[in-house]
């Protein structure tokens, strides 16, 4: 029982205690004097809680202080603080409510400092043991949790503003004066005057760039004490990073979007990498201004300096993915510039190691490719240069292959509908191209490829312990069906590359054999070293083989110059009367090594043909037991037309010099007439026959009836006559197309009689059969179940095969 | 008006005058070369035989030389005696 004595002294001693620890106003007692925390000296309140101690009510001290401290929170210092804060909520003007928010700040810490000092106060009581210290989680960290959860649960959007606008005023004058202060040792002049505006001269403009105010009334300075002191109320509050952690985030992320925005964005000839990293440097300097108090102590608290680190890594990290970001979606043209853009393509890859982006460069690239270069708006020739950059560009930007072959697919698919693609890309390997003369020049470099080297085996594989998986975004079913090793597959040979576009080699070799026959019979203006030159860098990729055809042709143009020269050393013998009256030279093809040619029929005039008997004997002569088959529409003749006021000297084709040589025994023909005797049809001759009113030699008059224009006529310019543009297009060899026909031609007569032995088939079964008897000869290609369909449907709308419930069948009357 | 040829650039492919297409041996055509041979024409000609038929030069010897007691056209199976 506690006597009356006891009592008096217990309750002297709990508000000793009470007061010295808790403001007065806080207990609901009228505030005593304004120095009353000092009142009781902490000796007295020790002396007060050893009397409790006696009574054992010493355990429930901080329990009660904590209660007082969240009930004083609660009822009057959160109300009031936020009150002062939305008190001003409508000043616009920026220092107003920094000082304001400093106010509102300031007010806080006084009304929370005693609580504070109290907690000073008990720590050390606990430290001495006369306390028992409250559970696993100190008092301290339970009152400054209270801090945050009372007075921060919810923070107005102004108030976020604010802060923000407070922390983005104090970057900008941080990096202000970091700038000036290289500056000015650079120019050795006084660092302290950092807010002159002597030293920056013209660059400078009539604002401070700090605060953006004009220079008389720059207050960077006093923005910078209040941040400073700022920095100290809520560091003492501990409440640094529940206020500003948001706001420096944002700001950061502004910052670095905006200077990349304005430094980086289309400009991909240098690295930006350091550049960047400087700066962030400097950031971080402006961090540990923001989160250090202490920063002068050496050395760094490490709680702080992992803070710091923390927010070191996570600036770097949101940089790497901005700034790849914006490389990923800048990546066309960054391709289209290659290789002016290594420096982009090189920090790019740099940052895509350190960030989770690659799925979003594939898509973001395929889009790119699909709504730029994919369409029928664009040459073949410029997809092809693009996808020549595409694959310098991405081999450096990963090495693996993997983006280039899962990014470049939609192109590679896009090229296969193109009917000129091979072409195109047979001219670039041969530089007959227009405009990029990269794919001669990567045929000429040394070292080459060899195409499809099936004979290497897995032996030669380096080292196991340097291997490396693909990547995650590798297309696993490409890697099974070739079953081989993936690096190998993803060959980064430009050549290869566009070669394997259509799967197969023979289909280039085939289209550049048809180019080069082209230009060495049709256009007869070839250089032979070159072409020599070409053929042998082919065969360094395709293979002897391959190129062996190639090979024969340019031999027999070698071969048939020195036949020529032969003949004419014969013919030079001959006494002068029985000289010919013009020069027959000849082009002696090996029929079987060249692409089929065009037949045509063209009966040349009598003397032309006796020179070419003349000629054939005399090769008969020199070749024994073989003989020539003049191929009369082929060839180029240069002659000259002698008219009445006018000669003509011209280089035309065989059947052009056929026309006009008719002329010379009669000086009118009908186009009927004349297509009787050169045993050409009315149509192509028709055609023919413009070249001559082209250049003013006949006239049509009346139509179908051409006449000879021996004076030449005043009016001749209005009767210029277009040329027919295809003419320039024919080609001496039989088109792809029609090389095709010809082979599916001889699969009829073996679907023909498949047909008629087991009455119907589909599709995938006649394929199947084809392939198992008829392609397996060396001479005939391999034809797949789209031509072969597209085949078996022109049979069908000839009527000469029927088509129904998805299988085919000869028509009734045809068995 | 009188048209002067100067040039005549013509084109013409040459053939074997054989009495067959390809060849009996190889059955390569006579105008292209047997599978030994690279380059047709001059490097890889044609022979015949008195029984008028012709091979590949290449194509007959070597049938020839495989030939343990007397030689025989592989076509007619008669003596093979090269004509001249």
């Amino acid at each position: 029982m506690a006597t009356s004595t006891e009592l008096a002294e217990l309750s002297a001693a709990w508000n000793t205690l009470s007061l010295g620890l808790v403001p007065a106003v806080a207990l609901g007692l009228p505030a005593l004097r304004s120095d009353s925390s000092e009142m009781f000296q902490e000796a007295e309140m020790k002396r007060a809680l050893e009397v409790l101690r006696h009574y054992d009510l010493h355990s429930i001290i901080e329990e009660w202080f904590a209660e007082v401290l969240q009930t004083d929170l609660q009822g009057s210092i959160a109300p009031e603080f936020w009150n002062c804060i939305t008190q001003y909520e409508n000043t616009v003007e920026e220092q107003q409510y920094t000082l304001l928010l400093l106010d509102a700040f300031r007010l806080l810490k006084r009304r929370l400092d005693p609580y504070l000092n109290s907690l000073d106060i008990l720590e050390r009581w606990t430290a001495m043991g006369l306390l028992l210290g409250c559970g696993s989680q100190g008092l301290r960290e339970k009152v400054y949790t209270m801090f945050k959860a009372i007075l921060f649960f919810s923070t107005a959007k102004t108030f976020q503003d604010m802060i923000q606008q407070f922390y983005c005023r104090s970057f900008k004058i941080y990096m202000r004066q970091r700038r000036k202060g290289k500056n000015t040792v650079a120019e050795g002049m006084n660092e302290n005057e950092w807010d002159s505006d002597a030293e920056d001269g013209a660059t400078e403009e009539s604002e401070c760039s700090g605060c953006e105010s004009t220079k008389g009334e720059c207050w960077c300075h006093s923005a910078m004490e209040q941040f400073q002191q700022l920095s100290e109320i809520l560091h003492r509050l501990d409440l640094l990073e529940r206020v500003s952690s948001d706001a420096v985030t944002t700001i950061l992320h502004k910052m670095i979007e905006e200077r990349m925005e304005k430094r980086c964005r289309g400009e991909y000839e240098r690295s930006f990498l350091s550049e960047f990293q400087q700066w962030i440097e400097k950031v971080i300097g402006w961090l540990s201004n923001v989160f250090l108090q202490d920063r002068n102590t050496i050395p760094i608290s490490p709680e702080a300096s992992s803070t710091l680190r923390r927010w070191r890594c996570h600036v770097q990290r949101f940089f790497y993915r901005i700034y790849a970001s914006m490389r990923i979606e800048e990546l066309f043209g960054i391709i289209r510039d290659f290789p002016d853009s290594k420096a982009a393509i090189e920090d790019l890859k740099y940052c895509l190691e350190r960030t989770n982006q690659r799925q979003q460069l594939l898509m973001a690239l395929k889009t790119a490719l699909e709504t730029r270069l994919l369409h029928p708006g664009v040459n073949t020739s410029d997809i092809i240069t693009l996808y020549i950059s595409a694959i310098k560009a991405l081999r450096e930007l990963d090495p693996s292959m993997v983006i280039l072959e899962v990014a470049c697919e939609p192109i590679r698919k896009y090229l296969r509908t193109r009917d000129d693609t091979v072409r195109q890309i047979v001219a670039g390997l041969t530089g007959d191209a227009e405009g990029s003369s990269d794919l001669a020049n990567e045929l000429s470099k040394a070292d080459p490829v060899m195409l499809e080297n099936s004979q290497d085996s897995d032996d030669n594989i380096s080292d196991p312990e340097d291997w490396v998986p693909d990547p995650v975004d590798a297309d696993p079913g490409q890697t099974e069906c070739k079953g081989k090793s993936s690096s190998k597959r993803r060959s980064s040979d430009i050549i290869s590359l566009l070669v394997s576009i259509y799967g197969s080699k023979e289909l280039f070799i085939n289209e550049y054999r048809t180019l080069l026959a082209d230009r060495l019979l049709h256009q007869f203006n070839y250089s032979s070293e070159r072409e020599i030159r070409n053929v042998e860098l082919l065969k360094l990729r395709f293979g002897e083989a391959q190129m062996h055809y190639c090979e024969v042709m340019l031999k027999d143009m070698a071969d048939s110059r020195r036949i020529n020269a032969n003949i004419r050393d014969e013919e030079e013998k001959l006494p002068e009367e029985e000289k010919p009256s013009f020069n027959l030279v000849a082009v002696i093809l090996s029929s079987e090594f060249w692409p089929p040619l065009k037949e045509e029929k063209l009966e040349l005039p009598d003397q032309i043909k006796e020179a070419m008997e003349a000629y054939t004997k005399k090769y008969e002569k020199l070749k024994a037991m073989r003989t020539l088959s003049w191929k009369h529409h082929l060839g180029l003749v240069n002659l000259d037309v002698e008219l009445a006021d006018r000669t003509l000297s011209l280089a035309v084709s065989s059947v052009h010099a056929a026309i006009i040589l008719n002329f010379q025994s009669k000086s009118t023909w009908t186009l009927e007439e004349l297509s009787e005797v050169l045993k050409v049809p009315l149509i192509s001759l028709r055609r023919k026959m413009t070249f001559w009113l082209q250049q003013g030699v006949l006239r049509e008059e009346p139509p179908g009836t051409f006449t000879v224009i021996e004076e030449e006529q005043k009016d001749r310019a209005e009767k210029v006559v277009l040329i027919d543009s295809d003419e320039e297009g024919d080609s001496a060899m039989a088109s792809q197309a029609d090389q095709k026909e010809e082979e599916l031609q001889l699969f009829w007569t073996y679907i023909q009689a498949m047909l008629t032995n087991l009455e119907s088939l589909p599709l995938e079964r006649i394929h199947s059969m084809l392939k198992m008897f008829v392609m397996t000869g060396p001479i005939v290609s391999e034809i797949d179940t789209q031509e072969l369909q597209s085949f078996l449907l022109k049979k069908v709308s000839d009527q000469q095969l029927v088509y129904s419930g998805g299988v085919y069948r000869l028509p009734k009357n045809c068995s | 008006m009188k048209v002067k040829v100067k040039l005549w650039n013509g084109v013409a492919s040459w053939l074997w005058v054989a009495n067959d297409e390809n060849c009996g041996i190889c059955r390569m055509a006579f105008n292209g070369c047997c599978p030994d041979c690279k380059i047709p024409g001059d490097d890889c000609p044609l022979v015949w035989g008195q029984c008028s038929h012709c091979f590949h030069m290449h194509c007959i010897l070597k049938w020839l030389n495989s030939q343990q007691v007397q030689q025989h056209c592989p076509m007619c199976r008669q003596e093979w005696k090269f004509k001249e």
